[in-house]
């Protein structure tokens, strides 16, 4: 259960839109991806292709609205893919309901940050400190 | 010669006390248990798998290979359930059941909880009924269930509603801001308020230590054991006896029953080094104690010739009336933080609203809530509007998962029986045993119950000075889950009910069910001190009257 360097940049960037860098490390950094890697080898096995597939056709539509992958986008226009994903208002073919990836990729990434360190992510507990649970 | 006097089986809020009571006054009890006996460390600190927040597993069982259940939903369509997945209905499988990970709130009923027939009158479609007992009749057991397992309360805050002759044994929790607001609240409306009361060491008591007050009570194990449950106060009094054996990782086939329909003893599987032992052991009496959706698939399993639809079915009682809690729920925003980090977390009630409430049938009470884990949080307690994604998200839990207020609160159910367990003989579990197919729901009258609550929610946080306020009140389903009952009801008629007063099984003489199965209806409060006085009245009977 790997995913390709291309779709590991995708997932990189992605994560990053869904709970971003601010004075506290966005999702990336506190270890979102290292929580989906072990995932993707238990709980996340049965959904590991639609989520390649998912960062895949992410890229897809990207190229095909702006030429350039997802992780090359600015900003701005990464959360714009991010919201046609999300709403399923998409040019390209999708090999996966655009919204169900869409819901896959933001409750994940919200398990990576938010749950206990000892699942991957959420490093030095810092999303705790940072809501003030700790 | 039989070896046992009893078998229990079930090791939850019910089946431990059973087995102390039977065991204490001399009895030879073999108390079975599907589950392990969980460590602290074992059930640990997962957040994502544990009984409040179930994504992907569960941290005291069961497994979530070889133990389906089936669900069909109310337009009719049948699936096959894991589990983790909300339409399980799952309750615990460990030493302790939901003991072992339970939050512990130990509210007994109110005298009009046990006479809701005679109050409201029965709804087109309800079975709605009176219990064959009243509070009167229960208020010795719920003082001894305070008493020996240890509650935590004010005695003198609720007693106009909820009469007792005794205090609890340990002082309530003490108060943090979110009390101090939502108290001003309800005094401002003119509203009844008491501490909430917990099983919960707030003082060591019964030679366990007090409450260090961590953030992980409901969905965990207790790390100073102050947390009272089945498996540290009445098994190990069970076990010291030297009268009670307790097996574990034992799963029971059937009941098992002579040729003339009576009552034997259990077939029961156990793993020993891998390979599956079948096991059958004969006693003078079996009680089931296995919580309501289990319960009522043994006694549906346990079909013979001379009990076709199973053992206390003749007249297609068991497995009905299957109620928990529809559970409305209210969030606000407060200027000021109101999150002190002191667990449990749940501190104050109001029982304002359990009856007299212009047409509803019953309704429930409210409570602040337990300390939730910033996942538990982010998927319960946002409000419908945020963004879910994005640095608004990150913000909003950055800003206010220390300043949102909560309350909830279980609403008495108003039972269909039509919200029912029959058994799938098409879908079996890891040993071959068919499994519970869960059907229908709780009546209609439930949810405007629900939706009345959730506006009380709201009410409160307004008072108590929330400036936004948002909140979510459950459609019609089924209710069961860990607060399960009702399935094999007590009552005079065997037409309407499966068990006596006592749980003895109508037209059986040494099989009785014992455990939330027999709530005729389920309060509008955490059912588990109910429970528990049961279990102890029916316990203290069986072994005076019994042998």
């Amino acid at each position: 259960m790997k995913l390709t360097e291309q779709q590991q940049q995708t997932l990189r960037a992605a994560v990053d839109r869904i709970i971003p860098q601010d004075d506290y490390p966005g999702a990336w950094e506190s270890g979102v991806v290292d929580y989906l890697t072990r995932q993707f080898e238990r709980d996340l096995r049965p959904a590991f292709d639609d989520y390649c597939n998912g960062l895949t056709a992410l890229d897809a539509e990207s190229l095909a609205r702006f030429q350039q992958n997802f992780s090359q986008l600015s900003e701005g226009d990464q959360d714009h893919v991010l919201r046609l994903v999300e709403t399923g208002e998409v040019i390209t073919m999708w090999e996966v309901a655009p919204h169900s990836f869409f819901d896959l990729l933001v409750r994940t990434t919200a398990e990576g940050f938010y749950s206990e360190p000892e699942q991957g992510g959420n490093r030095n507990a810092v999303s705790w400190s940072m809501v003030g649970f700790e | 010669m039989t070896k046992y006097d009893a078998i229990i089986i079930g090791t939850g809020a019910a089946g431990g006390i059973v087995a102390g009571v039977l065991a204490e006054a001399g009895k030879h009890v073999l108390l079975l248990e599907r589950g392990p006996a969980l460590s602290f460390s074992e059930v640990g600190r997962d957040h994502l798998r544990n009984q409040r927040l179930s994504i992907y597993g569960h941290n005291a069982g069961p497994e979530l290979e070889g133990n389906p259940r089936v669900f069909v939903d109310p337009a009719g369509n049948q699936r096959t359930v894991q589990p983790h997945e909300p339409d399980y209905h799952n309750n615990a499988a460990c030493v302790g059941g939901g003991t072992r990970v339970y939050g512990a709130q130990a509210w007994r009923f109110m005298p009009t909880d046990f006479r809701m027939a005679s109050t409201y009158g029965v709804p087109e479609g309800s079975s709605l009924a009176d219990w064959p007992i009243s509070y009167d009749d229960l208020e010795p057991y719920y003082e001894l269930a305070e008493w020996e397992l240890g509650a935590a309360g004010d005695g003198t805050a609720l007693k106009d509603q909820i009469p007792r002759r005794r205090d609890y044994p340990l002082p309530a929790v003490p108060s943090s801001p979110q009390t101090v607001a939502l108290k001003s609240g309800a005094q401002q409306m003119g509203w009844v308020t008491s501490p909430v009361p917990l099983l919960i060491n707030t003082l060591p008591y019964g030679g366990r230590d007090a409450c260090i007050a961590c953030k992980y009570c409901v969905g965990f194990a207790c790390p100073t054991d102050a947390k009272s449950g089945s498996q540290n106060t009445m098994i190990p009094r069970a076990l010291v006896t030297g009268h009670c054996k307790l097996t574990t990782e034992a799963i029971v086939e059937r009941i098992e029953t002579d040729e003339r329909g009576a009552v034997t003893g259990v077939s029961y599987l156990t793993r020993e080094q891998g390979n599956v032992k079948a096991h059958s052991e004969r006693a003078k009496m079996v009680i089931v104690s296995a919580g309501a959706i289990e319960s009522a698939r043994l006694l549906l399993n346990s079909y013979s010739p001379y009990h076709p639809n199973g053992l206390g079915n003749e007249h297609d009682q068991v497995g009905r009336n299957l109620q928990g809690h529809l559970y409305p729920r209210a969030y606000g925003l407060m200027r000021e933080k109101v999150f002190s980090g002191i667990g449990p977390g749940v501190t104050l009630a109001t029982t304002q609203f359990n009856h007299g409430n212009p047409g509803i049938i019953g309704g429930g009470m409210l409570a602040d809530d337990f300390i939730k884990p910033p996942i538990d949080f982010w998927y319960d307690s946002l409000p419908p509007d945020l963004p879910r994604w994005g640095l608004a998200n990150k913000r909003f839990m950055r800003e206010n998962y220390t300043r949102v207020l909560h309350v909830r609160g279980p609403v008495q159910d108003i039972p269909s029986p039509e919200g029912r367990v029959t058994i799938d003989r098409g879908v079996r579990d890891r040993r071959g045993i068919p499994v519970a197919r869960l059907s229908g729901s709780t009546h209609p009258a439930t949810v405007v119950a629900a939706e009345y609550m959730r506006r009380r929610g709201e009410e409160w946080l307004r008072a108590s000075g929330c400036e936004t306020i948002w909140s979510a009140a459950p459609g019609l389903k089924l209710s069961g889950g860990q607060h399960q009952a009702g399935t094999c009801r007590m009552g005079l008629d065997p037409h309407t009910s499966v068990t006596d007063e006592w749980g003895r099984v109508h037209n059986h003489d040494n099989l009785f069910v014992v455990d939330g199965s027999l709530h005729v209806t389920n309060g509008g409060f955490n059912p588990v001190l109910t429970i528990m006085a049961l279990a102890f009245r029916s316990a203290t009977h069986i072994a005076t009257a019994h042998f």
